[in-house]
């Protein structure tokens, strides 16, 4: 055997969070489930995590949850990747799998925590290769009708998205394609 | 500026619990409204021992678009303690702007703050520190109001982020070069491919090597433990980044000693008695002895995309992203007859108005996780 030298804390934090996932996977208890992706959702907000978290395939965990029934597994699936995503090496994991669909899906959550998530995590899913998938017109015109939601939250964030991802002459394209369809009056926009 | 952010606030009010709040003042010291974020979560007392944290905490996520330097006091006592307490504040970082919400639905007695701080970190500090302590004979609940933000607010939260995120893992990239290197020139008897997957592994480990980054992880260590106030004021001034690794956020999720729960744990998780010895000593060789099922069923799902791809709508009519728009109200026409041909008519409207969707592709038997 080769001797390693590894430091405690490593191998522990490491250790600790394999134990999660396999909690994850062996529990029945949907509640059970729920703590547990919670813990590895907040864990992956912390960079020093990231890197056990994607050799654990967390991202694919995460991305799994978006197709679930239960809304709780849903948010926090979605608040995971809206946290790993930050991260170059996951962001471009997310992407490998095909997550944008799977995240664009989320735009119609009824919760708002939800599609505060998605958004936050489509924009940090731009690259080059990428944009042009992210600033489709369906997306766009989806950020504009956020964009006059009442909430701050979400119009705030909406704004962000056309403003930093996409050109002022998309949203223009956007906007236009918009004239004549149903406007954002009447579109039931995630509860709070 | 782009014309759509300054549409007027003529929007209408869909919800019925929302219609209650009509509030089109702009600004960020507008008229609170009260949202759900504001309320405690009740804790979580069903959590097993191995991660269930010092302080009992609410099933919760945290991401950035919860946090802000915005925070909400509630539970001051009304005895005219605001100086007091925007010097408690301010023991956590600067303080740029407070008042009273005295328009906000606040408990007898009691006052609520509005509180802006300079900088996020400054916010975290004191949400950790003061939520749920007492104050003057009252309890403090302390929340963040990311709602105050404005939409240059948000974005340099956003961009903030994502560059000390970015910093960590560029960092984290250089230490296993350097690792590697370091490893390669000490240990000539050792696989030299393993030695690079061990260092892969160990980016806390080899992080502690340089000084840039120890200057965080002295007191970020794992396991954490419960630092004095002082140590925060400290970092507080030290400038913004250290504070992030030790967000109250990640607090909950984060075990009370990983060394003594560590039995417990792994006697009620591994079948195998030796698995603790072999994880403790190959981490890589562990990754692989617990298989993900996510690989196979990504390969499947992709499998099944491609089966049941739907010609792509690209032909100048985009799907609807987002909410969609109820559906219309049935009509009853008071009669089985009657109804079946309305239902008729409208099924076969829809079929001919309808735009390809893309829906199905992904509305598909979730494939079922084995273990």
């Amino acid at each position: 055997m080769m001797k390693r030298n590894f430091s405690p804390e490593t191998s522990d934090r490491f250790e600790y969070l394999q134990a999660l996932v396999t909690e994850f996977q062996d529990s029945d208890s949907e509640e059970a489930k729920e703590q547990v992706l919670a813990n590895l959702a907040n864990f992956a907000y912390d960079p020093k995590n990231t890197e056990y978290l994607r050799q654990l395939q967390v991202t694919d965990l995460f991305l799994d949850m978006l197709t679930e029934k239960n809304e709780n597994f849903i948010e926090f699936g979605m608040g995971g990747l809206c946290n790993l995503s930050m991260d170059p090496d996951c962001r471009d994991l997310i992407l490998d799998s095909d997550g944008i669909s799977l995240i664009t899906n989320c735009l119609s959550n009824q919760r708002e925590e939800t599609v505060l998530s998605a958004i936050t995590t489509l924009m940090n899913l731009v690259t080059p290769a990428s944009q042009s998938q992210l600033t489709e017109p369906g997306i766009l015109q989806c950020m504009l009708r956020f964009s006059l939601a009442e909430s701050p939250r979400l119009h705030n964030l909406a704004a962000v998205f056309l403003q930093d991802c996409c050109t002022k002459d998309q949203v223009r394209q956007a906007e236009q394609q918009m004239q004549g369809q149903q406007m954002a009056v009447g579109i039931p926009l995630p509860k709070d | 500026m782009n014309s759509c952010f300054e549409m007027p606030p003529k929007r209408k009010r869909v919800s019925a619990n929302m219609a209650a709040n009509v509030n089109s003042k702009p600004g960020c010291w507008k008229v609170p409204e009260v949202y759900k974020h504001h309320e405690q979560h009740n804790a979580c007392f069903s959590r097993p021992k191995y991660r269930d944290g010092r302080r009992a905490k609410a099933v919760k996520v945290y991401t950035i678009n919860l946090e802000s330097r915005y925070v909400m006091i509630q539970g001051v006592p009304a005895i005219g303690v605001m100086e007091e307490l925007i010097q408690l504040c301010a023991l956590y970082g600067t303080v740029e702007e407070y008042r009273p919400l005295d328009e906000y639905p606040a408990e007898e007695f009691t006052e609520v703050y509005l509180v802006k701080f300079q900088k996020l970190t400054s916010a975290r500090a004191a949400k950790r520190n003061m939520d749920e302590k007492s104050f003057y004979g009252g309890v403090l609940h302390v929340c963040y109001v990311p709602e105050y933000e404005s939409v240059e607010d948000t974005k340099l939260k956003l961009q903030d982020r994502r560059s000390y995120v970015l910093k960590v893992a560029r960092s984290r990239a250089k230490e296993r070069v350097a690792d590697a290197v370091h490893m390669e020139s000490t240990s000539s008897e050792s696989v030299p491919t393993s030695s690079r997957v061990f260092a892969t592994n160990n980016p806390i480990f080899n992080s502690d090597k340089t000084g840039e980054t120890s200057s965080f992880s002295h007191c970020s260590g794992f396991p954490l433990l419960p630092l004095p106030p002082q140590e925060y004021f400290h970092q507080d001034y030290r400038g913004n980044e250290p504070t992030e690794d030790q967000m109250g956020t990640l607090h909950d999720a984060v075990p009370p000693d990983v060394k003594q729960q560590k039995v417990q744990n792994f006697s009620s998780f591994s079948k195998d008695p030796n698995s603790e010895k072999k994880l403790a000593s190959n981490p890589d060789s562990s990754v692989k002895l617990v298989p993900r099922t996510a690989h196979l069923e990504k390969n499947k799902r992709r499998k099944m995309e491609e089966a049941t791809k739907q010609p792509v709508p690209d032909s100048g009519e985009p799907s609807l992203i987002g909410p969609k728009l109820p559906e219309p109200h049935k009509l009853d026409m008071n009669d089985q007859s009657l109804n079946t041909t309305v239902n008729l008519i409208r099924g076969t409207m829809k079929q001919v108005t309808s735009v390809p969707d893309l829906k199905p592709a992904e509305k598909k038997v979730k494939p079922r996780r084995r273990i």
